[in-house]
């Protein structure tokens, strides 16, 4: 299917897509909010210590010196609050700062939150500072970072498991229509009839399938219909044209160039007449009303064929070569076999200059045409009904589709190749002959 | 000979009526199945063309009275359908050729030849143009008695030549005689040319008289 996507396949991947651009941005929200959280929380707490101990310095009315002595000792024992006279007083100040931790280097850099508030013993100003190890920034962003992604593909597993579940439920009958279709053959003419669904959508799709399918066989049956009637309708007319010739040549007196007139219009009649025959062949060849089940033996049949074609080519001068296995059996229709010999001969003669060389070789795989031309036909719909290969020699355009058809329905492939100055056609029978036993 | 003509396409039944009168037929037309009924049952013919689409019903039925009846006149399916089965059914009915439209006058007055000469002569089934004798059941022909070495296609060609006396017999008519439906693919008639080249040599040779004329750009003639 080359770069073509899956219905589900490509929902999922615009999910995931979303959903990682969400958990990316999800990512500094979370740590701003947890970082602005701590924060928060630790200025709370700095503010407490600072104010108890603030109002418990102050409640214990010391001397200066004992007072001097008591903060001393507390700021030895307490590194986390320092207590220092001040020349005046201030208002309290926040901060957070990165510090190398004194106790434990091997730590690095700590992230504190600091604060700084300031009051009066004995009418002298101190500052206490109080701080606080506040979880550092990339550690916050790291931790949340392999928190989401964590989630991320929680989510991914999820998404391709729920995924699955819906492509091998929820959608199934929407893969049995398209199979159905997919298997759907015009010319069996064979309607096509869809499950029954509970999802409304489906159930439109195939409803309106069903319809459009049983159009187009109604079409295509008309179609054929019409061109098989047309076909027999066209026969009488030619008839009565073909028996007024026959009786005008019988007038006397007649001229040369009378008799070249009505020489001249019997062989289009021949040419209408050969048209029309062909049209009713492809129509019946559509309709598969020729079995295609018997024995037929392509050796004597091509080796008939080959003489016929040696007698109406006589004056072509062709240089004629021919390698014909003997006993070669295929299985198909006499009549269609014969047919196709017939066209793919004539082609020959048809399309070839005089003293061409002609090579017919058969063998137990394939049967081949060769023979020498100028210039390669024109290969796009060669095959066509109508598809007028060449614009110079008039032919009824329809030999090479009957071909075609004919080599379709008994399972051969035919293909057109131009090599070293020559056509060449053939026949691939694909399986093996039939052995002669 | 008597033949009847069951042809609802009025035009065609006297281009075909016409041909053979000049063949020295006596022809009589229906043009529906009730006329072809009617007639088929109360008189005998040498030889019934049968259309098998007529107004009114299927020519089919008219050959299966003629079997049931055990009537023995013969009888050319003349079909526009030109389908395999038809050809097969009609034959088992008992009809004795099968004609799809379109077709040549000569080639019909051929085929009437050949039914009428093969049901009226049984064994002894010779054409007799003065010194020449045809034997159609031996497939031989003999000019004072001495044998023509004729190929197949000479030998057909010469009946068909003598089955429509003094008619002209234009290429194509030949052509579709020798090939069928090839002839329509092919551009030119010349292989034909070969075939009679060879028969007029053949006959002259034995010391037959020119009844084979050729009309200049029209085609042939068996004058006698």
């Amino acid at each position: 299917m080359g770069n073509m996507n899956k219905l589900l396949d490509l929902t999922l991947r615009k999910f995931i897509r979303y959903a990682a651009l969400v958990l990316l941005c999800s990512i500094p929200a979370y740590y701003l909010l947890v970082d602005l959280i701590w924060k928060h929380e630790l200025k709370e707490h700095n503010r407490i210590v600072g104010e108890t101990v603030k109002q418990n310095l102050q409640k214990l009315a010391l001397s200066d010196q004992a007072l001097q002595e008591k903060i001393s000792l507390w700021n030895q024992l307490r590194p986390e609050t320092k207590i220092a006279a001040a020349d005046q007083y201030h208002p309290d100040s926040t901060y957070n700062i990165y510090r190398r931790n004194k106790y434990i280097p091997a730590k690095g850099l700590d992230r504190f939150q600091v604060l700084v508030t300031y009051f009066a013993v004995n009418g002298k100003y101190y500052s206490i500072t109080v701080e606080n190890n506040i979880e550092e920034s990339y550690e916050t962003v790291l931790g949340i970072a392999v928190v989401t992604f964590l989630f991320f593909f929680i989510m991914l597993g999820g998404f391709i498991l729920i995924n699955r579940r819906i492509s091998s439920r929820l959608w199934q009958p929407f893969y049995n229509s398209l199979e159905k279709i997919r298997t759907f053959d015009l010319q069996q003419q064979q309607p096509v009839f869809f499950e029954p669904t509970g999802i409304a959508e489906f159930h439109t799709l195939n409803n309106n399938l069903e319809k459009l399918i049983a159009a187009n066989i109604a079409t295509y049956q008309q179609q054929k219909e019409f061109t098989e009637n047309a076909s027999h309708e066209l026969q009488t007319p030619l008839a009565i044209a073909k028996s007024k010739l026959d009786m005008l040549l019988q007038s006397h007196p007649l001229t040369a160039e009378q008799s070249k007139i009505i020489d001249d219009t019997h062989h289009s009649l021949s040419k209408v007449t050969l048209i029309n025959k062909n049209l009713l062949l492809l129509a019946k060849l559509d309709n598969r009303q020729f079995s295609n089940n018997v024995s037929v033996n392509l050796s004597a049949l091509l080796q008939d064929q080959i003489l016929l074609f040696r007698e109406l080519a006589a004056d072509k001068h062709f240089r004629i070569k021919q390698k014909i296995a003997p006993e070669v059996l295929i299985a198909g229709n006499t009549t269609l076999v014969e047919i196709m010999a017939t066209n793919l001969l004539m082609n020959v003669i048809k399309h070839s200059k005089n003293g061409a060389t002609v090579y017919i070789e058969l063998s137990h795989h394939h049967l081949q045409i060769i023979n020498s031309g100028t210039s390669r036909l024109r290969e796009n719909g060669l095959f066509k009904r109508f598809g007028a290969a060449s614009v110079n020699v008039p032919g009824t355009g329809l030999g090479l589709a009957i071909i075609q058809k004919i080599s379709d329905q008994s399972g051969w492939t035919v293909t057109y190749k131009f090599e070293n100055n020559s056509h060449s056609f053939c026949i691939d029978f694909n399986r093996p002959a039939l052995e002669n036993s | 000979m008597k033949i009847l003509i069951i042809e609802d396409e009025i035009q065609l039944a006297q281009s075909m009526s016409e041909y053979l009168q000049a063949e020295n037929y006596i022809c009589e037309h229906a043009l529906t199945y009730r006329q072809a009924m009617h007639k088929v049952l109360k008189h005998n013919y040498d030889c019934i063309l049968l259309d098998l689409m007529l107004p009114g019903g299927d020519g089919m039925q008219i050959l299966e009275e003629m079997k049931r009846l055990k009537k023995m006149d013969g009888v050319i399916i003349i079909s526009a359908r030109g389908a395999f089965e038809d050809k097969i059914t009609g034959l088992q009915l008992g009809a004795d050729d099968y004609l799809s439209k379109p077709f040549h006058l000569p080639e019909l007055a051929a085929r009437i030849y050949s039914v009428i000469r093969r049901r009226n002569f049984g064994n002894n089934n010779i054409i007799d143009e003065n010194e020449l004798q045809i034997n159609l059941l031996a497939k031989t022909a003999t000019i004072n008695n001495i044998e023509l070495s004729l190929t197949k296609k000479e030998f057909d060609l010469l009946l068909y030549f003598v089955s429509n006396r003094n008619c002209v017999i234009s290429k194509n008519a030949l052509a579709e005689h020798l090939s069928g439906d090839i002839a329509g693919m092919l551009d030119s008639y010349n292989y034909i040319y070969a075939h009679i080249k060879n028969l007029k040599k053949k006959l002259n040779d034995a010391g037959c008289r020119n009844y084979l004329k050729t009309i200049y750009g029209s085609g042939y003639k068996w004058e006698i």
